[in-house]
């Protein structure tokens, strides 16, 4: 079943981060789409939650340097 | 000339890294393949690093392919940007207020920089979604791990310029000319370009500590040319009152703009220095004759004199004096009368002036706002 959630994102420090978090689109199964703005320090994800769940996604976001703001 | 010698100084000092901090991803990934794995799975990526991966000498090529590609594109860009700013055909207040516009935005840039506040983070240009995915999709894509992939990479780094670049893409378009423009762009990017290959290089020796404290410095620099730029566009602007001529003209604010007895005095006290490089940082007052010539020395860092004493009441012919000049200050205007003249490297230009009324004092300066002087209707 697909699930959308947004993130508030701590740590991005450039536009390019939002490019970063992005990748986990193309790295994590099942992630549908990951949209982050670095201005708004905001992550928007479609996944489906019987191929990942939420702690793999943050785990994800932190492996790469950022904190999802609970 | 001296602009893009600027420009291609900051782009050696700072554009390098805060570039390389915004593009290096991209160019990490568009090496190769093998690269990206690398990334992804020998180590975590920090922040903005993931170009923190052991460049080996065989991608020396790719690098300067890259690199290649990418001063070809910024120098397209400016040359559109010249164009924009040349297709409007700005005035002298319209590029008072551009530039004004253009210190606010470097402003901005620096304190977001610094994080002082998340609200600065609008003043960055953001690329699209659907370009972030595109960019991303061409930098992963295995098939594409020949030359192609970087020269094209590299020609996309235009969709997400750093920080000091959008500042420099705001001075080409204030620039008013394509070629000037496309000038500029390629010295600053010619400029980034071998701090952004030695750090591509030898990534692994710049640890994340040192990269934010440079990224400070970065901010620092780019918050000091902010304030230079709003106030050489407040000076653009025709304003009696900027920070330069603050520090320019101590003597004329402790005479209380002085009256003719008053101007001989600090004549007698601050004789006038002729053929000085540094005519900015002299003062000069001169209290001049009651004939209707008057005789301004244009030279490559301001003009002598640079404040003038002028009858008023009857108009004033302005001899604009050039001998191999180089400099902005070539770019005379009087932003009240809206006069704007382009002198000869060498020779004499003439400006009539209308008369003016008593205690009418007339700004002009080159038109970066960089170079200043005043005329006083006070005899």
């Amino acid at each position: 079943m697909t699930q959308k959630i947004t993130f508030t994102i701590e740590g991005m420090e450039c536009p390019n981060c939002s490019m970063i978090l992005e990748m986990i689109e193309d790295k994590l199964e099942g992630v549908l789409m990951v949209e982050a703005s670095y201005k708004k320090a905001l992550m928007k994800i479609e996944f489906d939650e019987k191929l990942v769940t939420i702690t793999r996604i943050k785990e994800e976001v932190q492996r790469l340097g950022y904190r999802v703001v609970d | 000339m001296e602009t893009i010698l600027i420009a291609f100084i900051t782009g050696l000092t700072t554009g390098g890294l805060s570039c390389l901090a915004v593009q290096g991803g991209l160019l990490a990934s568009s090496l190769s393949h093998q690269i990206e794995n690398s990334v992804q799975s020998k180590r975590p990526l920090a922040r903005g690093k993931n170009n923190q991966t052991s460049i080996k000498p065989q991608f020396a090529i790719p690098i300067l392919v890259f690199l290649a590609s990418k001063l070809v594109a910024y120098s397209a860009l400016g040359f559109l940007l010249g164009l924009l700013g040349q297709m409007f055909q700005l005035s002298i207040l319209t590029r008072a207020i551009l530039q004004i516009l253009i210190g606010v935005f470097m402003l901005g840039t620096a304190l977001r920089m610094l994080n002082v506040h998340p609200i600065f983070r609008y003043f960055v240009i953001e690329p699209p979604a659907f370009i972030r995915k595109k960019l991303r999709n061409t930098a992963a894509n295995p098939n594409k791990a020949d030359l192609s992939s970087p020269a094209f990479l590299g020609f996309l780094t235009v969709l997400i310029p750093c920080g000091v670049t959008q500042a420099m893409m705001a001075v080409a378009l204030g620039s008013g000319d394509p070629l000037q423009g496309m000038a500029l762009m390629f010295a600053f990017t010619l400029g980034a370009s071998p701090v952004f290959f030695a750090v591509a290089f030898f990534t692994t020796q710049i640890g994340s500590k040192m990269e934010k404290h440079f990224m400070r410095f970065v901010a620092i620099v780019i918050l000091v040319l902010a304030f230079v730029t709003i106030d050489n566009g407040v000076t653009l602007a025709g304003s009696p009152v900027s920070i330069s001529r603050l520090f320019k003209t101590p003597n004329q604010v402790q005479a209380g703009l002085p009256t003719l007895p008053e101007a001989n005095q600090a004549e007698s006290l601050s004789p006038i220095p002729t053929n000085t490089s540094n005519a900015t940082n002299q003062p000069e007052v001169e209290a001049a004759s009651e004939s209707s010539i008057i005789s301004i020395n244009v030279e490559n860092y301001g003009y002598s004199p640079d404040v003038i004493h002028a009858k008023a009441g009857v108009p004033i012919t302005l001899e604009l004096i050039t001998n191999n000049i180089y400099s902005c200050s070539r770019a005379f205007v009087i932003p009240s009368l809206r006069i704007e003249r382009i002198l000869p490297e060498t020779g004499v230009e003439t400006i009539s002036l209308p008369a003016q009324e008593a205690g009418k004092k007339l700004q002009f300066s080159c038109s970066m706002g960089m170079y200043t002087g005043v005329i006083i209707f006070d005899l």
